[in-house]
């Protein structure tokens, strides 16, 4: 066991939550009936698998406390989360004035300074409905010569209409495959996290995503239709591409 | 016990050796004095606590968005991933106050640290080219070992041990990002 998980100093000044909001339910009335002011701290800790960050904490006492009493207690072993998967392509179609390179590191080369706002089409993984648009930022890094690529710092969201949007962060190199973090979104995936793999099939107008996605409820079918395998032709089917009612999403994001 | 309810300590140095075209600070205000609209696009080395190992990169940026003159420096909003090589990236957000230390939130991360959440803080040792960091980690797995260390603890004059810098194979994680 790593030395640093036992020696874990109080955080000073800083109002941590108690609990991490995924980890646990927290629906207890601390109505107390029973006296367990005479339960000694270091004895509750020792017998259970509390980190010494929560030894200070009458919330977790409270809840070994009623664990005995077979109430309905949050487990401290939460099930591992489900992860959804949710396919998307990302097409430039050069009618949005995407992407913007602002070469303002006046360099001639991609250099640190440089700035790409970019705002593209989304579509379902099955190329059959538009869902609406990705829109952010790319922070150029580095220009990376042995790879004829570069190496950006992205950051930027995924717009589904009135689903909601999903956020993330990362590296997009333009020469291979990378994950970003997702940072959070809304509507639907209010509450996600996990991460998503960015290909890219064709630099920089075709890229196919396929998040991990946890924390949420279970995705709309209508998102979740079989993937397109991703290949250098790939085009929406012509009623997405018009966004026709039935071949796009309620409102999609435009 | 869960991996998710741990908390898990990771110390970072953040050191700018000059050498990767970093901080590009774009005065897109137009102004004088550091003013809103100034946007700072920023890569610098990262190493492992105790120094004995390069870990990867930062990359992100900076906006400017208040000078302080009575404390003599700024108010910046900090967008940036931690790079780990094969190991993954943490991404993080937040205040960046060139006159003191501050939490930035950490937003998530990918390989062995996707899912992640909680802060880290940010101790500026010497302005802006030696930053210390405490991550503070919640939901994932327990940190490989190589990660782990006793940090050395922040100063002046705190260098990487010339391996790390040099990048040898034994002073530097697998692939790490450069």
């Amino acid at each position: 066991m790593a030395s640093t998980t036992t020696s874990l100093k109080p955080i000073p000044s800083i109002n941590l939550p108690s609990q991490s909001h995924r980890a646990l339910a927290s629906n207890f009335s601390y109505s107390k009936p029973f006296p367990f002011h005479g339960l000694n701290l270091s004895s509750v800790t020792e017998t259970s698998s509390f980190t010494s960050s929560r030894s200070s904490n009458p919330f977790t006492t409270t809840a070994f406390f009623f664990n005995k009493f077979k109430q309905e207690a949050a487990p401290h072993t939460p099930k591992p989360a489900k992860v959804q998967e949710l396919h998307v392509y990302e097409m430039n179609e050069r009618d949005r004035s995407s992407p913007a390179v602002l070469k303002l590191s006046q360099k001639p080369v991609n250099s640190l300074g440089d700035l790409v706002p970019f705002t593209n089409k989304l579509y379902s993984g099955d190329l059959q409905k538009r869902v609406g648009i990705t829109a952010g930022l790319c922070v150029l890094i580095q220009h990376v010569p042995e790879k004829k690529g570069d190496r950006y710092e992205a950051i930027y969201s995924f717009y589904f209409g009135d689903y909601g949007h999903l956020s993330v962060q990362g590296p997009y190199l333009t020469y291979e495959d990378t994950y970003l973090a997702v940072t959070g979104g809304s509507g639907i995936f209010e509450g996600a996290y996990g991460q998503v793999k960015l290909h890219q099939i064709v630099f920089p107008m075709k890229l196919y995503y396929t998040f991990y996605l946890k924390g949420i409820g279970d995705l709309p079918t209508e998102l979740l239709g079989k993937p397109v395998p991703p290949s250098p032709a790939v085009e929406p089917s012509a009623a997405a591409k018009a966004t026709e009612p039935h071949g796009s999403i309620p409102n999609f994001t435009n | 016990m869960a991996a998710s309810d741990k908390v898990q300590e990771l110390h970072v140095y953040e050191m700018n050796e000059r050498d990767r075209g970093s901080p590009a600070y774009l005065r897109l205000s137009q102004k004088p004095v550091n003013s809103l609209g100034d946007i700072v696009p920023f890569s610098n080395k990262i190493y492992r606590g105790d120094m004995e190992k390069r870990i990867g990169i930062t990359a992100g940026m900076c906006i400017l968005i208040e000078h302080k003159p009575e404390l003599k420096g700024d108010r910046y909003e900090a967008i940036f991933s931690f790079y780990f090589g094969d190991y993954g990236h943490i991404a993080v957000q937040g205040p960046y106050l060139t006159y003191q230390d501050s939490y930035l939130a950490i937003t998530g991360g990918s390989g062995i640290f996707e899912g992640v959440s909680g802060q880290v803080k940010l101790h500026q040792i010497v302005f802006p080219f030696k930053l210390f960091y405490t991550f503070y980690l919640k939901g994932i797995g327990e940190l490989p070992e190589e990660l782990l260390c006793k940090p050395v603890d922040p100063h002046p004059a705190v260098e990487a041990v010339p391996a790390a810098k040099a990048c040898e194979p034994h002073a530097a994680i697998a692939n790490f990002t450069n």
